[in-house]
């Protein structure tokens, strides 16, 4: 049995190349304070695109593609603020 | 009367094994997702506390090959999400299996050059550096060979059960990304 993906899967792994690449980028040459919302929402755009590009999550439990999302919202959110704050002190 | 009574006692205990595979499968799924939190979350909480052993480990790391590693890593997702799919199931867990080797193959190299550092700091934060990504590392090498075993006779319901725990484990590296090596 066939089940068409909700996103092109070639879409998702290029987006997915692109948002690697970009974190690789905002970590050599950001400073602290930018590169802690960047990398939390870079990461973030990737842990989504695993979610509801890969996983047929999105149709089969909607419910549990968004538990999923909310945990790597938790941590890429605390990373983020530990990268940013880190600058800080 | 007894035999309409056994009858419909049997077909209301039917059981659904689907439904009950499907369940064990996510309630491995969140005691990992719990287990690598509880890591993460101890990492985060100590990269606050020592900031100058946070140092000395940035300094360890690869940045490079994490990148290329975490490249390979979605890339086998690709393969595992068309299995799932159900276009090539055989030939795309193969290429799933291989994109898992290749992760193994990169960490090795990377863990080559980085534990004489590691046993050589001080403080827990090396430990516990080496603790999430080995533990990353045992997944990945482990379900590598699950998606070959399911790679030799593919049933839909063990290519959907594989390929979700392998979306699992790439979730878990996009998050020990940030939270490890980016900062």
């Amino acid at each position: 049995m066939r089940f068409p993906p909700v996103l092109p899967l070639p879409a998702v792994l290029a987006s997915l190349f692109v948002a690697t690449g970009l974190s690789l980028v905002a970590a050599s040459v950001l400073p602290s304070g930018l590169r802690g919302p960047a990398i939390a929402a870079l990461s973030l755009t990737k842990a989504m695109l695993i979610v509801l590009g890969f996983m047929r999550l999105r149709r089969e439990s909607p419910v549990l593609a968004g538990a999923l999302i909310a945990y790597a919202t938790v941590v890429c959110l605390l990373a983020g603020a530990r990268i940013a704050l880190a600058g800080l002190s | 009367m007894t035999v309409a009574v056994t009858n419909r006692s049997l077909d209301g205990a039917k059981p659904v094994p689907e439904a009950g595979m499907e369940l064990l499968l996510w309630i491995l799924v969140w005691s990992e997702l719990i287990v690598f939190g509880v890591l993460l979350g101890a990492f985060l909480l100590l990269e606050w506390l020592d900031p100058v052993a946070l140092a000395a480990l940035r300094e360890t790391l690869d940045l490079p090959l994490a990148g290329m590693a975490t490249v390979v890593l979605v890339s086998s997702g690709f393969f595992a999400a068309r299995a799932a799919f159900g276009r090539q199931p055989r030939g795309n867990l193969l290429a799933a299996a291989l994109g898992g080797f290749i992760f193994c193959a990169l960490k090795i190299a990377a863990f080559t050059h980085e534990l004489p550092a590691l046993a050589a700091m001080e403080g827990r934060l090396g430990e516990l550096y080496m603790l999430i990504v080995g533990f990353h590392f045992a997944h990945v090498l482990f379900v590598s060979g699950l998606l070959l075993l399911v790679a030799f006779r593919p049933t839909p319901r063990h290519v959907a059960g594989v390929a979700t725990i392998w979306h699992l484990i790439d979730l878990v590296w996009l998050l020990i990304l940030p939270v490890v090596y980016l900062g």
